[in-house]
């Protein structure tokens, strides 16, 4: 499993993805902007690509023919994805501290990058993950369709987040209004967001590793 | 006697093709040559060696260990080199070398220089650039430095020159001289067989035909030729037959052959042999 994630960090995944995230994450600077956006860049730029990087390199039967488990395999690759998610989330959570540091009086039309908004970008790719995972799994090469759905729900995800941030009281509440200064109740939402992506992402690993096992490397 | 590989009755059904019934063994320190036609069932076969597709039913062992219970275990003893398959192909040499080292226990950097200087790799190239040939070579120097001690290369001499090939065939026999070594080789080029093959496997649409000594297995057949008016004489036992303006040539098996008989016979290479089995699958269609 450590071999496999070496051989993805050294050689399927370009470093340049290792430094996307701080890229994206400058983007938090940018004042009053759709914040969402920046995790999703990874579901948009990073993931098409490593993907189609590891589909024109053979990766796959690279792997196979090393000797290790297909479950290893399958494990060692979400926990590269897993890893660069956590980069990009931290990352992003890092920038908002001066984005809020910079800004103190800027009127926000989408969320401000509070602790609460982070645990809906942690929900937001636990989502992506569990759309992702399991179509990509049934082949282990082909992406198109798994990007596209996984994309789509996990911009659904925070569009509705937006839309009741905006259109229901209490919810808006906590994310434009008082609950905003309620310290524990945002960090709160963070703890639950973060559960929320282990316990998908888990779930997704589980359900990937019992279509890998089926999948015929060809 | 220690088998390096013992397969039995491997069943495997896609839509359109089955494999059926595939068993054979290779003895430790050999070369088996397993040869068949374009889609005999050679690749799936292999494949399925390797645990990489799913059979319906069968086993395989390698060393006496069930390869689907210890695969990790048992792939550590095996190397592999397919003529057409390239992984991570603009990384130079010592990039890949320097991943793949690291999951085998037994890796040794000094065979591993040995081979270099041996197959004259230069560790700066990048895999693109490494012809047919080399890439073969630069799968075997990875295969001997874990310690490899079985060799399963499928086609590894497809799409060489005579000359490369030649060489190829001679470092193949040089490998298994130590008795250490054993190697399942599928190619459809028969005469590689003929020049370095101890065994024989012979699969044809998905069944083995013959799995033998490669003498032994020559020998079961004859190639018999004669006029047309004997042909209604053997028609019958032929495995099949080709009519040209002499007469005909077939192939036969030596014991429905009967030397009495006023039929030219010839022992037949592995080529006549492939062809008319080929052929005679064509007969029934």
């Amino acid at each position: 499993m450590y071999n496999l994630v070496m051989k993805d960090l050294k050689l399927g995944v370009n470093p340049w993805f290792f430094a996307l995230p701080l890229l994206a994450g400058a983007l938090m600077l940018i004042p009053a902007w759709v914040y969402v956006l920046v995790p999703l860049y990874f579901c948009f730029i990073t993931v098409p690509n490593m993907l189609g990087g590891f589909k024109s390199q053979n990766d796959l039967m690279f792997s196979t023919l090393m000797p290790t488990s297909k479950r290893d395999i399958v494990k060692a690759r979400i926990f590269v994805i897993v890893l660069l998610e956590v980069l990009h989330l931290l990352a992003g959570m890092v920038f908002s501290l001066f984005t809020l540091h910079l800004y103190p009086n800027i009127d926000y039309l989408f969320f401000a990058p509070h602790a609460g908004f982070w645990g809906i970008c942690w929900v937001m790719l636990g989502i992506f993950n569990i759309i992702l995972l399991p179509i990509y799994y049934k082949t282990a090469y082909k992406y198109g369709g798994a990007v596209t759905f996984s994309t789509i729900a996990a911009a659904l995800f925070a569009i509705v987040a937006q839309g009741a941030a905006m259109g229901i009281p209490w919810v808006n509440d906590i994310f434009y209004g008082a609950g905003l200064d309620r310290v524990g109740l945002q960090f709160s939402i963070l703890a639950v967001g973060i559960l929320i992506f282990v316990g998908l992402t888990l779930i997704a690993y589980r359900i990937s590793v019992r279509r890998f096992l089926n999948v015929e490397i060809i | 006697m220690m088998l390096a590989l013992d397969i039995r009755n491997l069943h495997k059904k896609y839509t359109d093709f089955q494999i059926r019934d595939v068993s054979f063994q290779l003895e430790k320190g050999y070369i088996m040559g397993f040869i068949g036609a374009n889609g005999a069932g050679k690749t799936t076969t292999i494949k399925s060696i390797l645990n990489m597709i799913r059979i319906d039913s069968g086993e395989v062992y390698v060393f006496g260990k069930n390869m689907a219970e210890h695969e990790t275990e048992v792939k550590q003893q095996i190397g592999c080199a397919f003529g057409d398959i390239d992984f991570y192909t603009r990384s130079r040499i010592k990039t890949v070398t320097d991943i793949t080292k690291k999951f085998y226990k037994n890796w040794n950097e000094e065979t591993y220089s040995d081979c270099l200087r041996r197959f004259k790799l230069d560790e700066n190239k990048k895999i693109a650039e490494l012809s047919t040939g080399m890439k073969v070579k630069y799968s075997l120097a990875l295969a001997l430095s874990h310690g490899a001690k079985l060799l399963i290369l499928d086609e590894p001499t497809s799409g060489l020159d005579p000359v490369s090939r030649d060489d190829l065939l001679d470092l193949f026999q040089e490998l298994i001289v130590d008795g250490e070594i054993s190697i399942l080789f599928s190619t459809h080029i028969t005469s590689d067989l003929e020049k370095c093959a101890d065994f024989i496997t012979f699969i044809d649409n998905g069944q083995i035909v013959a799995s033998a000594e490669k003498n032994e297995f020559m020998e079961s057949y004859r190639l018999v030729s004669g006029s047309e008016a004997h042909l209604n004489e053997v028609k019958e036992r032929l495995i099949s037959y080709k009519v040209n303006s002499f007469g005909f040539t077939g192939l036969i098996r030596t014991e429905d052959f009967d030397p009495s008989s006023k039929l030219n016979a010839s022992m037949p290479s592995l080529e006549e042999i492939m062809i008319y089995f080929a052929k005679k699958e064509g007969l029934y269609v």
